[in-house]
């Protein structure tokens, strides 16, 4: 049941997923933790009212996208930041990279960004000589180990604590230890050090708000905040569809995002940050540049799956979706996994590579439900993979028994045929290769139900 | 809501953040709070620029202006919202916000009259032009990215201390 | 009153005695039911692939076995009702006759538990059992159709019964139709998952509204060894009736 060679490789590296011990425990205590934390924090509100208020804002944004995006170039600029659009990864990689260089700075200090990921920058500045610190703890982790993020959340999850460490006395040479305290304060200090020695920080944008031109920051640890007020310069990468309209609209958002991603009530720490220094004020960075990623969006925004570009990113349909939970987000070979990541990695990465991810969902619907901007994600599913057929990327065999399914469908008489020959063929077709999955059902009865009754 | 209510709310909320909450009505007792927290304190920073800042009695030989390196920032900062329990800290008027951001022990005191019933109420006051950097800081910083397990105290400070006054 | 009976193409060939259940149950109520000789499968073996030729087939013959009256359809699956109900009139969202068509079967066909407990009030009747029940609530079933209440209210209803709820029962089982072929790997740790938590209620039989997910959970109580009893609701409840 193989898909195109060019395809992900999606089942093989479930399978190898499966196999992984330490991997699954990681998964199911993350996931079913997090099912907890989230329930809890949105018992007692008025759920459907914030999701639909929330829904309709993300919608409202994406019909209107390019204004509200000239209309938060104009306010970030007035507000004293650089604002550079950058059409496709590599010209935003190469847009930071220029910046950097002209600023001869050789060593940044980042904060966690998804887009940043799905633009692959850190390998491009490293190529141009830029050493990049990854300051959230879970970045640090996965950077120190030479891996991608596994969960858009919590990036280092797949990890149990005696591999981080290890990998803490391995690469940073100090003494082992597995106590999550522990090594949290070893972090801290090494990080701390780059903090307060850094000449840029980068970070990314949960939101960015059009009416002032402001970006909007939640974290926990406060490397957030020291990667975007301790250096003398300052970059934000985000992608277009992250506007809302105005800082009275951001409390709707505040109510759902924490509460969607970790069951918190707020993140420990917001940042709204509005260009720089103005008149009367001290410290903070004293140049910001803000880099619109588009890579596609202004298209997506135009078809028949826009609704994906309502995501706001806080991983609560990665935590619902039960195969998720099984495999982990290695496996999907990509920037974004979970429901949200097959969807936005089809879009983004096109169907040729991105479509075995289509296998990985039973459309159980269960991410559809956890949505907090209501991204019809079962919908969204089940239309690519209608797509898939329509471009003739299922397997040969699976499209020759569809279309056999679909003669017999309409003719009782070779439906009763049908099952008369699984009947006696049942022992033979269970050992034919690609059919190994009858195995797992009963033998088809030689007296079927509508015999029975006729 | 009334203002009383408003203030029980916020430091309701504010526990249930760990951002250890007390109330005070005049400078004494402001500094009787203060007193042992300084005491164990090796070096405080505070910018002594509000009446209520510069209410602070500070021990003269621990005092020091580099937050960077001090272990406590006591400081006035400008609002808080009931709703989330969190303060509000604005680079308006000159604050350093990394102030409260560096050191291991962010004491901060906020105005009583100051404090927000909720979020939209505080968002609604911002304009279009709000100071270059307001952070909403709800307890101590805090990670969970090894097994979910919850550590307080990463980068930003390890311990919360508000007072309402 | 009379209904029509869709049995699904998984009872027909599978699970007889699931469809002699539905009959015996419905008849005990003093329902009349007819079975149209022409029904083959509602089309979600397509659907679940994104073959929307071949579902809007099965969809087509659904509707031209069904429309011969306006009884209303009974369907003892879930995933099958949800089809008709949800999905059918979506396929010809661009025929507006044949979606008027869809439309009117889809407001006349129950799920069974639907049908039971909310026109035949079977809940306030005198049904028994036996042991103890646990039940896996589909996905189809509760996140398409909304029927969350309807089995429970069924089950806890039979004297002599013990019914102990199934921890994470609404989480998917790993059946999803074509994707217990696609990726069995994943299918049989899902499957396998859901023997974990129905073990730990102790229960000796575990039922539910449909039979593509008891298939793919009785694959794995017989893999484990283990001697749970895995029986479609019609069937327990039928049984209650002697």
């Amino acid at each position: 049941m193989n898909s195109s060679t060019q395809g992900i490789p999606f089942r093989t590296n479930a399978a190898q997923a499966l196999r992984n011990a330490t991997l699954r425990g990681a998964m199911r205590n993350a996931t079913d933790t997090f099912t907890i934390k989230r329930a809890d924090a949105l018992s007692g509100v008025p759920l459907e009212e914030w999701r639909e208020q929330a829904s309709a804002m993300r919608l409202h944004v994406l019909d209107n996208l390019s204004d509200y995006v000239d209309r938060f170039e104009k306010n970030a600029a007035r507000a004293g930041a650089r604002v550079h659009r950058a059409v496709d990864s590599q010209e935003a990689r190469e847009r930071i990279g220029s910046i950097l260089k002209d600023h001869g700075i050789g060593r940044v200090v980042k904060s966690k960004s998804m887009v940043s990921e799905e633009i692959h920058l850190n390998n491009y500045l490293e190529t141009q000589g830029v050493g990049v610190v990854e300051t959230d703890l879970g970045e640090y982790i996965i950077q120190i180990a030479g891996e991608g993020p596994s969960h858009i959340i919590v990036p280092a999850i797949h990890k149990d604590r005696r591999q981080v460490g290890k990998l803490f006395a391995e690469k940073l040479g100090c003494e082992y230890s597995d106590d999550p305290a522990v090594l949290t304060r070893i972090a801290k200090k090494v990080l701390r050090e780059e903090f307060l020695s850094a000449k840029a920080g980068i970070s990314g944008a949960n939101f960015a708000v059009a009416d002032s031109g402001s970006i909007v920051l939640f974290t926990n640890e406060g490397n957030g905040r020291m990667c975007t007020s301790l250096p003398p310069l300052h970059i934000a990468v985000l992608s277009i569809e992250k506007m809302i309209p105005s800082l009275a609209d951001l409390p709707k958002f505040i109510r759902l995002l924490p509460r969607s991603a970790t069951g918190q009530v707020q993140t420990t720490y917001m940042s709204v940050i509005t260009g720089t220094g103005k008149p009367g004020e001290s410290t903070g960075a004293q140049e910001m540049h803000i880099v619109l990623v588009d890579n596609g969006r202004s298209e997506i925004v135009n078809g028949e799956y826009r609704e994906m570009l309502k995501c706001i990113r806080c991983g609560a349909c990665l935590n619902a979706c039960p195969v998720y939970r099984m495999v982990g987000g290695h496996a999907y070979g990509s920037t974004y996994p979970g429901p949200m990541g097959i969807v936005l990695t089809t879009l983004l990465d096109g169907m040729e590579r991105a479509h075995p991810l289509l296998d990985a969902t039973t459309l159980c619907g269960a991410c559809g439900d956890v949505c907090p901007v209501k991204v019809p994600l079962p919908q969204l599913l089940r239309r690519l993979r209608e797509r898939r057929v329509e471009e003739g990327l299922t397997p040969k065999l699976e499209q020759t028994g569809m279309a056999g399914f679909g003669k017999i469908v309409k003719s009782p008489f070779l439906f009763h045929l049908g099952q008369t020959a699984g009947h006696f063929l049942w022992p033979v077709a269970t050992k034919i290769g690609p059919m190994d999955a009858l195995d797992r059902l009963p033998r088809p009865v030689g007296k079927t139900f509508a015999r029975r009754v006729s | 809501m009334t203002r009383d209510e408003i203030i029980d709310l916020f430091i309701g909320n504010a526990v249930k953040v760990a951002a250890e909450p007390l109330r005070v009505n005049n400078n004494e007792e402001l500094n009787r709070v203060l007193g042992p927290i300084l005491a164990e304190s090796e070096s405080i920073f505070c910018p002594s620029v509000t009446d209520k800042e510069k209410a602070v009695q500070l021990p003269p030989e621990k005092h020091t202006q580099d937050y960077a390196s001090a272990s406590v920032c006591v400081e006035e900062v400008c609002a808080a919202i009931a709703e989330t329990g969190s303060l509000v800290c604005s680079s308006q008027g000159g604050k350093p916000v990394q102030a409260g951001l560096l050191p291991a022990h962010h004491v901060a005191i906020v105005s009583s009259e100051n404090i927000y019933e909720n979020l939209d109420d505080f968002f609604s006051t911002l304009g279009n032009s709000p100071p270059t950097n307001i952070t909403l800081e709800t307890g101590p910083s805090r990670t969970a990215d090894i097994e979910l397990t919850l550590t307080i105290g990463v980068h930003g400070p390890g311990r919360l201390t508000v007072i309402v006054f | 009153m009379r209904v029509q009976l869709f049995a699904t193409c998984l009872i027909d060939t599978f699970f007889p005695e699931t469809g002699e259940a539905t009959l015996q149950l419905l008849r005990h109520f003093g329902v009349e039911v007819s079975y149209p000789q022409g029904q083959t499968c509602c089309g979600k073996p397509a659907d679940s692939g994104g073959y929307r030729r071949e579902s809007r087939k099965a969809a087509e013959h659904f509707i031209s076995v069904f429309e011969g009256n306006d009884d209303p359809i009974v369907i003892p699956s879930g995933s099958c009702a949800s089809m008709v109900k949800n999905h059918y009139p979506e396929l010809f969202k661009d025929d507006g006759r044949m979606r008027e068509k869809a439309e009117a079967i889809a407001g006349r066909t129950y799920e069974l538990s639907q049908f039971l407990v909310n026109v035949l009030k079977v809940h306030e009747a005198n049904l028994f059992g036996k042991g103890r029940i646990t039940y896996h609530a589909s996905c189809q079933l509760t996140r398409e159709l909304g029927v969350r209440e309807e089995p429970l209210l069924l089950l806890q209803s039979l004297k002599g019964a013990e019914f102990v709820p199934l921890p994470y029962a609404d989480r998917c089982c790993g059946f999803g139709g074509i994707f217990m072929a696609k990726l069995p790997e994943v299918s049989m740790a899902l499957a396998d998952e859901k023997v974990d938590t129905i073990l730990t209620t102790g229960a000796d039989t575990v039922t539910g509204c449909d039979h593509g997910c008891l298939m793919n959970i009785a694959d794995a109580i017989r893999r484990r060894g283990s001697a749970v009893q895995v029986k479609h609701i019609a069937l327990v409840l039928a049984e209650g009736l002697e």
